[in-house]
């Protein structure tokens, strides 16, 4: 009698060793789920687009956790609740993916009847004409002219459309590259005044880019009003040359250099 | 020492256990429902088609799940409802992503064509056209 007790406490003892020694089944399924939260995180569409499902996941997998870490409590459990997280961290991103693309078939439905309302005619389509590109230390600088606005207004004018859907297209296709849209006034009017209706019109640029489906933590738009012209602002010719909006497209995922220096300004600047 | 009355008393304690342990888990009809109702989604979002693995899986779960129902395995039904609920959640986005992607490709070939026709046309139309050094790369 008493030695089969020894066996079974013996047996008991091992088992539990056995259990403890081999990682539980929810080490990896937990593993699975941290992963893909993080890949999750990593999207910034999904804060955008898919927020409470990614808060879903985080709040699912903070429950396994909680599970797994309870002594004695069932591994399954702690298993189930970090596949619900895997699960809906990948969740996040398919809806995530699914509104970028929306965005960007609502953009091009637009652009389209752009094209089509345009005619093809003969009529001149301006707007690629003005976009001239040049490839600068800063990035690629490309320069819009101030056929974009009307005289002291910062809503973009239809004809601005194509230039931006060929930027927006451009940044959909690279990625790692940032965009920075500066916009200037000529020396008309008051430094003020200048300052504020170029930030205006920069971030109108800026807006118009994202509503493509650009990620706004890839865009910034700053206004110099008059700062920096590349002409005289004695003619109305060099005037309207000063009036323009250059949006620099960095080389890499590198942000893009300021414009304090003055070695840096434009060649034309005093 | 093992008396008459321990052992009373333990098995009255086991029939307490599982009178309060079957109250708590009824079975998890509510849950089988929302399964069935987000496997019907995935179906109209044509995950068979854009999303067939995350589809088979939750169908499978979902079966199980009954099969559980059916031998009064509340917790084990009600697990395999929940993971076959996120699984044809999983294949109904991806599937919708899927599709709307496949649009997007062909609506941007589309504008292609449309924007290089524009061009054309606009570049034989303008007297001074700028060259215009081409952002794409």
């Amino acid at each position: 009698m008493k030695r089969h007790i020894l066996a079974i406490a013996i047996a008991a003892t091992l088992l539990g060793l056995a259990s403890c020694e081999t990682a539980p089944e929810s080490d990896a399924q937990l593993a699975q789920a941290r992963s893909a939260i993080a890949q999750a995180e990593a999207n910034p569409n999904v804060a955008k687009f898919a927020p409470t499902e990614l808060d879903r996941a985080r709040k699912l997998l903070v429950n396994a956790e909680g599970v797994a870490k309870q002594q004695g409590a069932d591994d399954a459990t702690a298993v189930h609740y970090a596949y619900l997280a895997t699960q809906m961290a990948r969740i996040s991103e398919q809806r995530a993916q699914e509104q970028v693309a929306t965005a960007r078939i609502k953009a091009s439905e637009a652009e389209r009847k752009d094209i089509l309302l345009s005619g093809r005619g003969n009529e001149v389509h301006q707007p690629l004409e003005d976009l001239q590109a040049a490839q600068t230390p800063r990035g690629i600088v490309l320069t819009l002219n101030d056929a974009l606005f009307d005289s002291g207004k910062a809503q973009l004018k239809s004809g601005a459309r194509r230039s931006i859907d060929e930027i927006a297209a451009f940044l959909g296709e690279n990625p790692g590259r940032r965009v920075q849209v500066e916009a200037f006034t000529d020396s008309d009017g008051t430094n003020d005044y200048n300052l504020e209706l170029s930030q205006s019109r920069a971030d109108a640029v800026a807006m118009a880019i994202i509503k493509r489906g650009i990620d706004a933590q890839r865009v910034r738009a700053l206004g110099y009003g008059e700062e920096f012209p590349v002409a005289g602002n004695t003619s109305d010719g060099s005037r309207q040359r000063n009036r323009r909006v250059e949006i620099i497209v960095s080389n890499g995922d590198d942000a893009i250099p300021g414009r304090a220096v003055p070695g840096q300004t434009l060649a034309g600047s005093p | 020492m093992i008396t008459v009355n321990g052992i009373r008393n333990a098995i009255w304690c086991a029939i307490a256990f599982g009178i309060v342990a079957c109250a708590s888990t009824p079975m998890p009809v509510e849950k089988l429902a929302v399964a069935r109702t987000s496997i019907e989604r995935a179906e109209q979002a044509q995950a068979s088609q854009f999303a067939q693995l995350e589809l088979d899986g939750a169908r499978s779960k979902y079966a199980a799940a009954q099969v559980a129902a059916d031998k009064h395995d509340a917790l084990i039904a009600a697990r395999l409802a929940d993971q076959a609920d996120v699984d044809a959640q999983l294949a109904e986005s991806t599937a919708r992503a899927k599709q709307q992607e496949q649009r997007v490709n062909e609506m941007d070939a589309d504008l292609r064509d449309l924007r290089s026709e524009s061009l054309r046309n606009s570049v034989a139309g303008a007297q001074t056209a700028q060259p215009a050094v081409p952002i794409r790369q």
